[in-house]
C-alpha cells in the first residue's frame, strides 16, 4: 500500500511573547491508504499542531520547517491559494467540537453542499443530492428530512456525524481527526468511531486521528505514534505497541489508564516541560524510572530492535510485563451507614413565561441509595442522566422532594441556619479545577477560608494548617503565595481538594473530578484520593461518566438512566455481571485495554445476590 | 534529524511588529495620557488656590474685562475679578462636589445592583423594573426637577448628583452576580456555610473589581459633566461661589464683547476632566477588560 501521507521532519515553531518557541520538532510519520495511524500524546505534546500543520491551519507567526507528503504534492510547497486547493478536496478534517465548527445560522445541507461545491462546482441540485447522500452515509436516520435543520437541532454525536458528512464531501484520500469523540458519551463515542472505521475501510482511506484516549487506539488503529513534549516517544503498529510498549513513557501512560477492575494506576513523577525549558536530551529522562546519565546527552537515536521503534537509550525488553497491571482484588466489606436517600425526586421548572405556565423537567426520580462511613459510591451516567444534580441535591444546593439523611438527621426538617452549618459536613470537588477557584484569590487564602469561617477552635495557627493540607495533596506549600492562574490544571484541582479538606467533610462529592485533565495527571489525583480515603475514612460520592474511573475508585457502583437508578452493585459484580442492558452497554463502551489486562477481577460469590434491578 | 534546523526569533515581518508595537504603545499611552490628565487636573483643583493664592471675589473696577496680562494672567472679568483665580476656586468647587457625588453613586449602584443580584427573583424583579422606570426618564430632566426643589448648597448637589448616575452601574452589577454567582468557586463557598453578604463581599467583588473601577472612573467624569451642565444652567454651585460650569456661563452671557479669556479656559478644563476619566476608564479596560 502507498502512503497518503508522510511527514518527513516536521517542526514547527510558534510566536510565544517575542520570540518563537519550537512546539514540534522533528516529526516523521506515514499514513498508508485505507489505515488509522492514531497520534497520541497528552496536552502539550503537540499532537494537535501536527494535525494542524498538515492543513497549514496553524495561527499567525508559526513557522514550519521539513515536508509534508499528501499523495505526490509535497504541500510545504505550496503557496495560500494551493493550500485552499487541497483543504477539504485531498484531505478532510474533523475537529473535536462540532458545535463551534458548525455554522449555527445555516441548515447542515448548505453546509455541506459549500464543502462539495467550494471544490467541484456544479449545479445546487447535483450539490443537495451529494449532502442527502452523505448524510445518509453517515448515518443520519431518515436524512432527507434533516437536510434543512439547523446543526442546534442536532444532539452532539449527530452533530459530529455532519462534521465527517462535510469532510466526505469531496471523497478525499486523507481524513484527519481531532479529538473527535472527546466530549462525547462513551456510548455515542463509541459509533462515532465505528462509522470512522467503516468510512474509512469503504472509501480506502487514509485517516490521521489525533487522540489522548489510548483504549480507543487500541480498539480501532492499525499504527500508533506517541509524542512526547513534541518528540516522537514510539512508533509501530498498534498491536505491538499494547502487546509490548518499549519506552518507559509509553509503559507509565499505559499503566496511569483507568480502566475497569485495576489495582493501582501508575504515576508519572514531575510536569510535562515547557516548551522553553525542554531538556537537551531524552525529554522523558527527568520523570524517567529507568534513567541513566547517558539519557540526558542526546535525544536518543530510534531503537529498533522490537515490535515497534523506540527512541529511547535502554528501551524495555519485549518480554517485560510490569506488575502494575495486575488485576484489583476488592474485598467486600460492610460499611456502617452514614448517608440515606430515599424517594429523592428532583424537578426544575422549564419554560414558561408571564402567561404560560412552566412545565417540569424531572432530573431525578424516586431515587433511593445509601453510602457507608468510609465507601465510596461511584455514581454512573452519561450527559442528562441526572447525576450531577444527584450530587447537588446531596450538597444541599438545590431543592428537591424525599429526604436525606445524614447520621440519621434528615436535612429537610432542619431550620435554614442548622442546614447552612450541617452541609459543612458534605464538600465538593467539581470538574473544572479553574472554574472552582476564585482566580483573584491567592491559594494560600483560598485553602485557609474553610478554616477561617469555621467555628471549630484552631489547635494549631492557620498558616501551619494551610502548608500541612497543601503537603498533603502532594503540593509544595510555596505554591500558597500564587494566584490560580499561576498553576496547572492537575495543580488546580489537588488545591480544590485541599480546601475541600480545610473543612473537615466527612463525605466529598466528587463531581466528575479529573475528566477535564490528562490521563496521567488524573492517575495521580484517583490515587491521591483513593490515599485520603484510606488515612481519614472519608466517605465519597464520585459521580461521572467513565465507567472505568468509577470501577478504580467506587466499592459500589449505581448506573443512572434518564434521572432513575438502573442498577446498584458492588463494584467488583457490576462490572463482571452486569444485569440490565444499559449497564451493559455502558460496560462494553468503557476503556479496557484488553490486550493488557484479559481478565476481569474475581467476582466475590457473594457479591452476585447482593444485584438490585431497579 | 532536522536538530540543524535553526529557527530564527524574529516573529513576524517588520510591518507586523510595527504594528504590535503601535498596539502596545496605544494600550499603555491611552492609560497613561488618563493618569497624567487626571493627575492635572486634580493639581488645578487641590493644589492650585494654594499656589496661586489671589482672593478670587476681590473687584477691582478699573480692571473689568482685561484680556490677559502679567498682573492678571487669565484676564478679568466684567467685575474686574481675577479669571486664574475664580478658575482655581471653581475647579476647588466643582471637584469637592462632583468626587464625593460619583462615590456616593457608585456606592448606591454596586449595593443595588447586588441586592437585586443575589435577592430573592421578586426582589430582583421589583429593583430591576423600578430600575427600568428611572432610565426612562433623561436623567438632566429629572436632575433640573429636583434641582428646582431643593435649596441647593455642597450637601444637596452631592445628594442628587448622586443619586441619579447610579442606575447603569446598578444594572451591570447585577448582570454581572447574576453570572458569577452560579460559578463553581461561589457554589463551593455556599457550601462552607457562607452566607451572602460573606459572598459577596469576598467573592463576588474581587472577581468584578476591574469592572468596578473602570466604570468608577468613568463615573467621575459623568458627575464632573453633569455638575458643570447643572451649573451652566444655574442650577449648581450657587453664586458666589463659582464652578466651571458657571464661569463658562458668565463668559458666554457677553459673547457679544468676545471674551475670549473668560470662556476658553473653563471650557478647557472641562473638557480636559472629562478626557482624563474617559482614557483613564479605557486604558484600565484595554489592560483588564479581557481577563477573567
Amino acid at each position: 500500500m502507498n502512503a497518503v501521507l508522510r511527514i518527513e521532519n516536521l517542526s514547527v515553531s510558534l510566536p510565544r511573547g517575542r520570540r518563537n518557541v519550537t512546539i514540534l520538532d522533528a516529526l516523521n510519520l506515514e499514513v498508508k491508504s485505507g489505515e488509522m495511524l492514531a497520534l497520541v500524546g497528552e496536552s502539550g505534546s503537540g499532537k494537535t499542531i501536527a494535525a494542524l500543520s498538515v492543513m497549514r491551519l496553524l495561527p499567525p507567526g508559526a513557522k514550519l520547517a521539513g515536508h509534508v507528503w499528501l499523495g505526490d504534492t509535497d504541500l510545504t510547497t505550496l503557496d495560500e491559494a494551493g493550500m485552499r486547493q487541497v483543504r477539504g478536496r485531498d484531505a478532510g478534517m474533523v475537529f473535536q467540537n462540532p458545535l463551534a465548527a458548525l455554522n449555527p445560522s445555516r441548515t447542515v445541507s448548505a453546509q455541506i453542499e459549500e464543502a462539495y461545491r467550494v471544490h467541484h462546482g456544479g449545479s445546487a441540485k447535483a450539490a443537495r443530492a451529494r449532502a442527502l447522500e452523505l448524510l445518509g452515509e453517515v448515518g443520519i436516520p431518515d436524512p432527507a428530512t434533516r437536510l434543512d435543520d439547523y446543526p442546534h437541532q442536532f444532539s452532539g454525536g449527530m452533530r459530529q456525524r455532519v462534521m465527517i458528512a462535510m469532510a466526505l464531501a469531496c471523497s478525499p484520500k486523507l481524513l484527519i481527526a481531532d479529538e473527535p469523540t472527546t466530549g462525547l458519551d462513551p456510548l455515542v463515542a463509541k459509533q462515532i468511531m465505528a462509522l470512522i472505521g467503516r468510512l474509512r475501510a469503504e472509501h480506502k482511506m487514509g485517516v490521521l486521528f489525533v487522540t489522548h484516549d489510548l483504549s480507543v487506539v487500541e480498539e480501532h488503529a492499525d499504527a500508533i505514534h506517541v509524542l512526547y513534549a513534541g518528540r516522537s516517544v514510539e512508533w509501530g503498529a498498534a498491536r505491538n505497541f499494547f502487546a509490548h510498549p518499549r519506552h518507559p513513557y509509553s509503559e507509565a501512560l499505559l499503566g496511569s489508564v483507568a480502566r475497569l477492575g485495576q489495582a493501582r494506576l501508575q504515576n508519572i513523577p514531575g510536569n510535562l516541560p515547557e516548551p522553553e525549558t525542554r531538556p537537551p536530551g531524552c525529554r522523558f529522562a527527568p520523570r524517567c524510572d529507568y534513567r541513566r546519565p547517558a539519557c540526558e546527552l542526546g535525544y536518543p537515536p530510534p531503537d529498533r530492535d522490537g515490535g515497534t521503534e523506540a527512541a529511547c537509550l535502554f528501551p524495555l525488553p519485549v518480554n517485560a510485563r510490569p506488575d502494575i497491571f495486575a488485576p484489583a482484588t476488592k474485598s467486600a466489606i460492610a460499611f456502617p451507614p452514614q448517608l440515606e436517600i430515599a424517594d429523592l425526586s428532583v424537578r426544575y421548572a422549564a419554560g414558561g413565561g408571564w402567561l404560560s405556565p412552566a412545565k417540569p423537567f424531572i432530573a431525578l426520580r424516586d431515587i433511593t441509595l445509601s453510602l457507608g462511613a468510609g465507601e465510596c459510591l461511584g455514581v454512573v451516567g452519561e450527559s442528562g442522566s441526572g447525576k450531577s444534580t444527584l450530587g447537588r441535591a446531596v450538597l444541599q444546593m438545590i431543592r428537591y422532594q424525599g429526604s436525606i439523611l445524614l447520621d440519621g438527621q434528615d436535612f429537610s426538617k432542619l431550620s435554614r441556619a442548622q442546614k447552612q452549618v450541617e452541609r459543612r459536613r458534605i464538600q465538593v470537588v467539581f470538574q473544572d479545577p479553574r472554574e472552582s477557584l476564585n482566580p483573584r484569590i491567592r491559594i494560600r487564602d483560598i485553602i485557609a477560608e474553610p478554616i477561617r469561617l469555621s467555628d471549630a477552635p484552631r489547635e494549631t495557627p492557620i498558616g501551619q494548617q494551610v502548608a500541612e493540607l497543601l503537603m498533603r495533596v502532594g503540593l509544595n506549600p510555596e505554591i500558597g503565595d500564587r494566584l490560580p492562574g499561576g498553576v496547572s490544571g492537575g495543580q488546580a484541582q489537588r488545591i480544590a481538594i485541599a480546601r475541600a479538606l480545610a473543612a473537615r467533610p466527612e463525605i466529598i462529592v466528587l463531581d466528575e473530578p479529573t475528566s477535564s485533565l490528562d490521563v496521567s495527571t488524573q492517575a495521580m489525583l484517583l490515587n491521591l484520593l483513593k490515599d485520603l480515603a484510606v488515612e481519614t475514612g472519608l466517605s465519597y460520592i464520585l459521580i461521572s461518566h467513565d465507567f472505568a474511573v468509577v470501577s478504580y475508585m467506587a466499592d459500589r457502583i449505581a448506573v443512572l438512566n434518564a434521572g432513575q437508578v438502573v442498577e446498584v452493585n458492588d463494584a467488583a459484580a457490576i462490572i463482571a455481571n452486569p444485569q440490565s442492558d444499559y449497564t451493559k452497554a455502558l460496560v462494553a463502551a468503557a476503556p479496557q485495554l484488553r490486550s493488557i489486562n484479559h481478565q476481569y477481577p474475581p467476582v466475590p460469590q457473594d457479591g452476585l445476590t447482593g444485584t438490585t434491578i431497579l | 534529524m532536522s536538530d540543524q534546523l535553526t529557527m530564527t526569533a524574529a516573529p513576524g515581518a517588520p510591518a507586523a511588529r510595527l504594528g504590535r508595537m503601535f498596539t502596545w504603545a496605544s494600550e499603555r499611552g491611552t492609560l497613561i495620557t488618563g493618569l497624567t490628565l487626571s493627575g492635572f487636573i486634580l493639581f488645578i483643583g487641590f493644589v492650585g488656590p494654594f499656589i496661586y493664592p489671589v482672593d478670587p471675589f476681590a473687584i477691582h473696577p478699573n480692571h473689568a474685562l482685561e484680556a490677559p496680562s502679567l498682573a492678571f494672567p487669565f484676564g478679568t472679568d466684567e467685575l474686574g475679578r481675577d479669571e486664574l483665580a475664580l478658575l482655581l476656586s471653581g475647579g476647588l468647587a466643582t471637584l469637592i462636589v462632583s468626587l464625593p457625588a460619583a462615590v456616593l453613586a457608585f456606592v448606591v449602584g454596586v449595593a443595588y445592583g447586588l441586592a437585586s443580584g443575589l435577592g430573592p427573583a421578586w426582589l430582583d424583579r421589583l429593583l430591576m423594573r423600578l430600575l427600568d422606570a428611572v432610565l426612562a426618564l433623561p436623567s438632566l430632566i429629572i436632575l433640573l426637577f429636583f434641582a428646582s426643589l431643593v435649596t441647593l448648597n455642597n450637601t444637596s448637589l452631592i445628594l442628587l448628583l448622586g443619586f441619579i448616575s447610579w442606575p447603569s452601574l446598578a444594572r451591570l452589577v447585577r448582570n454581572e452576580t447574576m453570572a458569577q454567582k452560579g460559578r463553581d468557586f461561589v457554589l463551593a463557598t455556599e457550601q462552607l456555610g457562607a452566607g451572602r453578604f460573606y459572598i459577596a463581599r469576598v467573592h463576588l467583588l474581587r472577581v468584578m473589581a476591574p469592572i468596578l473601577v473602570v466604570n468608577g472612573t468613568f463615573m467621575i467624569g459623568d458627575a464632573i459633566f453633569a455638575l458643570s451642565a447643572l451649573s451652566f444652567l444655574g442650577l449648581g454651585v450657587q453664586p458666589p461661589q463659582v464652578s466651571w460650569g458657571s464661569l463658562l456661563e458668565t463668559g458666554l452671557d457677553i459673547i457679544a464683547l468676545n471674551p475670549w479669556w473668560m470662556i476658553l479656559p473653563p471650557g478647557i478644563v472641562v473638557f480636559a476632566a472629562l478626557l482624563a476619566a474617559s482614557l483613564t476608564g479605557q486604558g484600565l479596560l484595554a489592560r483588564w477588560g479581557n481577563r477573567r
